[in-house]
């Protein structure tokens, strides 16, 4: 990630928490292959603003938004495995051919002390 | 005390705008009793100073991350990535993200080589300035990816942008005595600059070091200069200039030959040497 995508998904992790909404951070963690985004790239899940940020788009990214609900309902953070090797004759911009691991949590909206 | 997400990304940010270097240490899974998602960040000031924020919710843990973190700052490709450390009989999967000071460019003169050059500079991830004596040129029109385009005088050009181990300066001013000026005063700088470029042929170049010499700069010093600037592609356009430019920062960032990687490789001559027999 660069310095600026660093900046924006921190100012929005921080914009969530000062208007006390909790939502989901995902963060790719490991990538096997050729994977659209690489490792320390990053999603946050606002049930409000949408998505900040992405990791990769497609059908891979449909995969982790849905987890990242379930990740907001219970609270517990999870490890998803995103496969982009299936349909390699597709031309789809979201067959790389490569496997990512992304880790999801909750970062809940309560401000400090 | 548990460090919040947006906190731990706010440090990573802070530290690395400040001049220095950060690890944040998250809990991804393991058999520790750790929880998933806790965080422990190792902060390292621009001045060397080092602070723990948050833990991993026990002593040991704590202490073997805070290690594993300081191992991981101190190899110069140490980045982003996933770790896992046995403590006695237990695991515990650690993700790190690593942030080290962000890098400055600072292009001395704002014409034709320093517009794509600034935006070359900050694709590369370099916090770019822009400088000029002429205000219809240090606009910020014209340099839209620049943190800071100063109207500066050549007489005093880092007044409003200290120079400092993570500056990479570049003197592409409109006038030679511009350059020489702005080089005099990059060469003075207490703690000198990461890289110095100056653009111009090898006779203004050779002349500008004979006038050095004369002021009582050494060989030493000479060498710390890059002239004339860039590794050599053949550019001729502004565009290329900068291409070959912002290729000759990588080389002092990654540290590689700036040779062709066919040669450097030489798959076909190493691997096939008799014609078309497979070796």
């Amino acid at each position: 990630m660069t310095h600026d995508d660093d900046k924006s998904l921190t100012e929005a992790l921080q914009a969530a928490r000062e208007a006390g909404r909790c939502c989901a951070l995902a963060t790719i963690v490991g990538t096997k292959g050729s994977t659209p985004r690489k490792v320390g790239a990053r999603m946050i899940v606002d049930p409000e603003v949408g998505l900040v940020g992405t990791v990769g788009g497609g059908c891979g990214e449909a995969e982790v938004i849905e987890a990242a609900k379930e990740v907001l309902k219970t609270g517990v953070p999870r490890r998803v495995r995103v496969d982009l090797t299936d349909d390699f004759v597709s031309w789809s911009p979201a067959v790389c051919g490569g496997i990512m691991d992304i880790f999801l949590e909750a970062v809940d909206g309560h401000s400090p002390g | 005390m548990t460090l919040h997400a947006a906190d731990a990304a706010t440090l990573l940010v802070d530290t690395a705008e400040d001049g220095g270097s950060a690890v944040v240490a998250i809990v991804v899974g393991g058999t520790s009793n750790a929880r998933d998602a806790a965080r422990i960040a190792w902060i390292v000031g621009a001045g060397a100073e080092t602070t723990v924020h948050g833990s991993l919710g026990a002593a040991p843990l704590d202490d073997a991350a805070i290690a594993l973190m300081k191992e991981v700052l101190a190899d110069p490709r140490g980045s982003d990535g996933l770790h896992e450390l046995d403590i006695d009989d237990i695991v515990l999967e650690l993700y790190l993200e690593v942030r080290r000071p962000v890098q400055e460019l600072i292009i001395v003169g704002a014409g034709h080589v320093a517009q794509p050059l600034a935006h070359m500079g900050s694709l590369l991830g370099f916090r770019v300035y822009v400088l000029d004596d002429r205000p219809d040129f240090a606009t910020r029109e014209r340099f839209p990816d620049a943190e800071h385009v100063f109207q500066a005088d050549f007489d005093d050009p880092f007044r409003d942008v200290e120079l400092h181990e993570r500056s990479h300066v570049l003197l592409v001013t409109r006038g030679h005595k511009y350059d020489y000026a702005c080089l005099v005063r990059a060469l003075r700088v207490d703690s000198p600059p990461a890289y110095i470029g100056m653009i111009g042929s090898r006779r203004r170049v050779r002349a500008t070091y004979v006038q050095l010499l004369e002021e009582g700069f050494d060989r030493a010093q000479l060498d710390r200069i890059h002239a004339p600037v860039g590794l050599d592609v053949g550019a001729e356009t502004p565009e290329e200039i900068a291409v070959s430019v912002a290729a000759e920062l990588v080389k002092v960032r990654r540290g590689g030959t700036g040779a062709s990687l066919k040669e450097v490789e030489r798959v076909a001559e190493r691997f096939f040497p008799d014609g078309d027999e497979e070796r």
